[in-house]
């Protein structure tokens, strides 16, 4: 953080200043150090009146952009001048000039509260320090930040911050990532005068994700503000006056949202923490992996922190396009499932059905000669959920030169369509949400499929009070909605154009439909498609400038299976099935595969499918590979390895490759590069790194269709949001909150 | 024109990659464009993957029976030319789908020693 930064700066300038005092500094209490102005006068008195510093640069790299260039106004920070938008406050124009300012309270996310006052400036002209964050700046405004009376201001504001404030820090899990630890070191005074008791709070319960030691809040009520602005549950406020103030729920209640992890971010001190990391490691102790989360469809920014072989926590990375800063509970707290139920070796089920360990050339030695002595139409091939796009291509091509053409990813159903893009992509790209002002969700809650995605909804029905249509099952979302129906029958009359909110879609500048995936599994999900592509097509949701025909996946690995052409050749070849090939699928239903069939699981995790497997490959889950992913708008990103695999684990192309050689098929590729080149002449968009390639085609290539729709309401697509696949479903702590938060 | 409807028993495939923007796949887009919707109805069950990403060469690939593909190169080529092109690639099905493939297969690729790592 800057201020971190900054903190080493004062630190260090005021060493030189005070170099004769440096080795033996005897600790003494004078009259005249008591009182702080006298303190701050010191500080003031030795600087001469020197030239000003060259500009500095923005905080952050933070850009501004001028929508209309009347509005720009001047203001002058510390004698520089700076050019920024009307409407901006004092802080955001001292960030623009490269001074970041201390706050507590202000988060540029949030609405602004200014009620910590540790972000105060000297305004000329002004008679008192403003709070430079609810301060809007006015033309030709001076503002000084480095003078003697914003010096004394923070002091003494951090003084007051500091009376309640518990000096337990050395048994915090805060310390090390402490705004006011960090504030004090740079802004504070380096002695107290405090002498009376500090007041202590009793800590809310507040579920099994979020610790709170309330003693330490300083109440700067950025977690009210999350909760009720982007989390959007009350369940949080402000409880008493003055030094009876708390944050509490009103009543025992937890906090049920699938973003409550956030608040342990947002928390400047170590008031909010996370409960599963308590006490397990500090901050500097842990190695940053920069990656990106693959139990959703989002595919979230995240940073793993891993301390040697374990994960220790995962924290949001900043990606304005996907997830802004935040990331929903599953994404942080499924990591403890990264520890249980793997799969370490190689097994083999024996005679009387017990798996038995054995060497990697034994068990693909067993594979390759049942593939080979089975009939190429009897292979079956499906990827799971969490799979990477280098493994699925290995998979189908191996699959491929086997002579079998039955491969397909879970979830996208029986017979996909993966011909044109936009069929399976969300066309208008996640951070393009917020320029829709009409939402139809048509067979999905966002709010369980993606969470990330349901705050961009939400985000834009604050905003801009857009209208939400929504057809499925009663469900519970966080935003004003209109429920126009369980099942197909809406849809019908909203795409014949019978139903009243046709009026809305019509008269909506940029309509959005989000279709849920969860309708692939349906049988007459081509003509539920062509309903919904209709509406689009009468609604003009489809224009040069807007592409508001959206279908939001469930999981990381649908986008990228679609892409690569995962499309098996026979609706039923599961039942026929005699080599079933299972690579991370636990999510298929094992019921209708023939008593005689083998069936491989390869994977990293013992769930479902192995109960059926017949050998046992272990392979890499997505902390510890190189994979590419591809999330639901179309956006390739990439995983990064953070810490390494269990056991005799291996990565899953690696497996795929040597199963290949062994079965005398050798797929012609043996680096992660000459994969790459590969999937360069199926998909050659999986190589552009954070890039989304927009479909060329819409819905006027569709051809007609003449699929009877079934009358079925709609089903939820995730009953559970905490457990939707096999990281989440070995995770402790994914259990206890599916037990305590789903029962409410 | 009956070529089109052997698409899907010919081949296992079609893959068309195009650059959404550049004048060298203009003639690819167009040949989507409007042939698309007649091969889709004559092979509804059969995968025609249009992929577009910024930048690449236009090509056409078509996969057989056996995990063969053979590509062709779409840059310079009329809307014409690329039917012609896929024609070919359609009647070289006959070739490709034999039993004869797995026999090829299994002796030309040489055996390497095994690389677990």
């Amino acid at each position: 953080m800057g201020l971190g930064l900054l903190a080493s700066r004062t630190l260090k300038s005021s060493r030189i200043l005070h170099s004769q005092y440096s080795r033996f500094r005897p600790i003494v209490t004078q009259s005249e150090l008591q009182s702080p102005d006298a303190s701050s006068a010191a500080a003031a008195a030795p600087q001469p009146e020197t030239t000003p510093s060259p500009p500095k640069k923005p905080v952050g790299g933070a850009r501004i952009h001028f929508t209309n260039p009347d509005d720009a106004i001047e203001v002058f920070v510390d004698g520089f001048p700076v050019k920024i938008p009307k409407g901006m406050t004092v802080l955001q124009a001292c960030e623009i000039a490269g001074v970041d300012i201390p706050r507590f309270c202000y988060h540029n996310r949030l609405s602004i509260a200014g009620n910590c006052r540790m972000c105060l400036v000297e305004v000329e002209k002004s008679p008192k320090p403003v709070a430079s964050c609810a301060m809007p700046a006015l033309p030709g405004m001076k503002i000084k930040t480095d003078t003697p009376l914003a010096k004394k201001a923070r002091e003494g504001v951090m003084e007051f911050l500091l009376m309640n404030h518990p000096l337990d820090c050395p048994i915090c899990d805060q310390g090390g990532e402490c705004d006011l630890q960090d504030q004090s070191m740079a802004f504070g005074s380096d002695r107290g005068r405090f002498t009376e008791m500090k007041r202590s709070v009793v800590d809310k319960n507040l579920g099994p994700l979020v610790k709170t030691v309330m003693t330490r809040c300083i109440q700067c009520t950025r977690c009210v503000r999350f909760a009720t602005e982007v989390a959007g549950v009350q369940d949080l406020g402000m409880l008493g006056r003055g030094s009876g103030e708390e944050i509490g729920t009103y009543v025992e209640k937890l906090m049920t949202s699938e973003l409550s992890g956030n608040v342990i971010d947002i928390c400047p001190v170590g008031a909010l923490t996370s409960k599963p990391f308590a006490f397990k490691a500090r901050n500097w102790e842990l190695k940053g992996t920069e990656t990106i989360d693959v139990t959703d469809a989002v595919g979230s920014n995240i940073q793993i922190d891993s301390r040697g072989p374990e994960v220790m926590r995962i924290l949001p990375r900043l990606n304005e396009d996907i997830n802004e800063e935040w990331i929903s509970d599953k994404t942080r707290f499924c990591y403890d499932g990264l520890k249980r139920q793997r799969l370490n070796d190689p097994m083999i089920r024996g005679a009387h059905g017990r798996f038995k360990a054995v060497s990697w050339r034994d068990a693909l030695a067993v594979v390759a000669e049942v593939a080979l002595h089975v009939k190429p139409e009897e292979i079956v091939g499906i990827a799971g959920q969490l799979s990477d796009a280098e493994s699925m291509m290995a998979l189908k091509d191996l699959l491929n030169r086997m002579g079998s053409n039955n491969v397909w990813c879970e979830g996208t159903g029986t017979n996909p369509s993966a011909d044109l893009r936009y069929r399976y992509l969300m066309n208008s790209s996640i951070a393009g949400l917020e320029k829709a002002d009409v939402f139809l969700l048509v067979g999905t809650q966002p709010r369980y499929e993606a969470a990330m995605i349901n705050a961009r909804i939400r985000k834009t029905v604050r905003a801009s009070n857009a209208k939400v249509g929504y057809i499925g099952p009663p469900a519970d979302f966080n935003y004003d909605y209109q429920h126009l129906g369980v099942g197909p029958k809406t849809l019908i009359e909203i795409a014949e154009g019978r139903h009243s909110f046709c009026s809305a879609i019509l008269n909506a500048k940029n309509p959005a439909i989000i279709v849920g995936s969860g309708l692939f599994e349906r049988e007459d999900k081509d003509a539920i498609f062509y309903a919904a592509e209709t509406i689009a097509k009468n609604g003009n949701v489809i224009r040069p400038d807007w592409s508001g025909f959206n279908v939001l996946l469930l999981s990381a690995a649908q986008a990228a299976a679609l892409d690569l052409g995962l499309v098996p050749e026979s609706s039923n070849s599961i039942e026929s099935a005699k080599f079933l090939y299972l690579m991370g699928a636990d999510n298929v239903n094992l019921d209708k595969v023939p008593a005689d069939a083998f069936v491989v699981y390869q994977g990293h995790h013992g769930d479902r499918s192995v109960y059926r497997a017949n050998v046992i490959l272990p392979s890499a889950a997505y902390s510890e590979k190189e994979g590419t992913y591809e999330n639901t708008e179309g956006r390739t990103l990439q995983t990064l390895p953070a810490v390494p695999t269990v056991g005799d684990a291996r990565d899953d192309w690696k497996i795929i490759r040597a199963l290949s050689e062994v079965s005398r098929i050798c797929l012609p590729y043996d680096t992660l590069g000459s994969l790459r080149s590969r999937m360069r002449t199926v998909a050659p968009n999986l190589l552009h790194l954070d890039e989304i390639e927009p479909a060329t085609f819409g819905p006027s290539m569709s051809i007609d269709c003449t699929q009877e729709i079934n009358l079925t309401p709609f089903k939820a697509a995730v009953e559970n949001f905490y457990m939707t696949n096999s990281v989440t479903r070995a995770s402790k702590i994914m259990a206890q909150c599916s037990a305590m938060l789903l029962k409410e | 024109m009956a070529w089109r409807s052997q698409l899907s028993r010919n081949l296992k495939e079609l893959r068309i990659l195009f650059c959404q923007t550049s004048p060298s796949s203009a003639s690819a887009r167009s040949f989507v464009e409007q042939n698309y919707k007649d091969l889709k109805t004559l092979n509804p069950k059969f995968p025609i993957l249009i992929r577009e990403c910024r930048g690449i060469e236009p090509q056409i690939w078509a996969r057989y029976d056996m995990g063969v593909e053979r590509g062709i190169r779409l840059e310079g080529l009329t809307e014409p030319q690329i039917l012609k092109a896929l024609e070919d690639l359609v009647k070289a099905g006959w070739f490709f789908n034999g039993r004869l493939s797995i026999w090829f297969q299994a002796n030309i690729e040489d055996v390497r020693q095994l690389q677990y790592d």
